[in-house]
């Protein structure tokens, strides 16, 4: 579960302004964004970087887990 | 209108490579379904550069796929186009041709009918189908991740 896409769009940012923010490719944010990609440490930890916000805050564990 | 963006760029250009990597792996069937190289050669009805030509294609389509291909492009772009997802992407990939090569190694080994299958066939047999499994799933994964993008 990730809050991803709320947390792009809240900032006015374009998965292409992240991903250029980040050094990823636009498919990339797209992939998490949908949820068919978990990103690594290292990715999640430039996300919330540069959506000025923690990791915990962007993804999270499902309920059940 | 396009924009020239180093993250625009890769998009366009993973996006063609997913579509030219599914293509020629199709073709690449398709040539082998046409011509059967290796079959044809043990009933002498094939020259050995058909042969050979399966081998190169086959060789160029691994490297395309261990490479990522577009080494005509920045360092930059490249590594853009070759980033977590699609390094993810080629790992399933790989991994879905292994089995295929498993499968079919031990479909030449158990079928009653494949018994007299040469080392070479087997070799074709194996090669051909893992190397167009991997590619096929290498690019319905990076369509995927490009789908609503």
């Amino acid at each position: 579960m990730n809050t991803l896409r709320d947390a792009r769009t809240l900032r006015g940012l374009t998965q292409a302004d992240l991903a250029t923010m980040v050094g990823v490719s636009r498919k990339t944010i797209n992939t998490v964004e949908n949820g068919i990609f978990v990103p690594s440490t290292v990715l999640s930890l430039r996300l919330a970087r540069a959506l000025d916000t923690s990791v915990e805050a962007l993804f999270q564990l499902p309920e059940s887990e | 209108m396009q924009t020239n963006s180093p993250v625009e760029i890769a998009d366009r250009v993973s996006r063609k490579r997913a579509k030219g990597v599914a293509l020629a792996a199709i073709a690449f069937v398709a040539i082998q379904a046409i011509i059967r190289p290796f079959f044809a050669a043990d009933s002498g009805s094939t020259h050995q550069t058909t042969v050979d030509w399966w081998a190169v294609n086959a060789v160029v389509l691994l490297a395309l796929l261990a490479t990522g291909g577009g080494l005509l492009n920045t360092r930059n772009i490249r590594a853009l186009v070759n980033d977590e997802v699609s390094h993810t992407h080629y790992r399933t990939a790989v991994v879905a041709g292994y089995w295929v090569a498993m499968t079919t190694a031990m479909g030449i080994y158990f079928v009653p009918r494949l018994e007299g299958v040469t080392a070479r066939n087997a070799v074709y047999l194996i090669v051909t189908s893992s190397v167009v499994v991997a590619l096929l799933v290498f690019s319905y994964l990076e369509l995927r991740a490009h789908r609503d993008a």
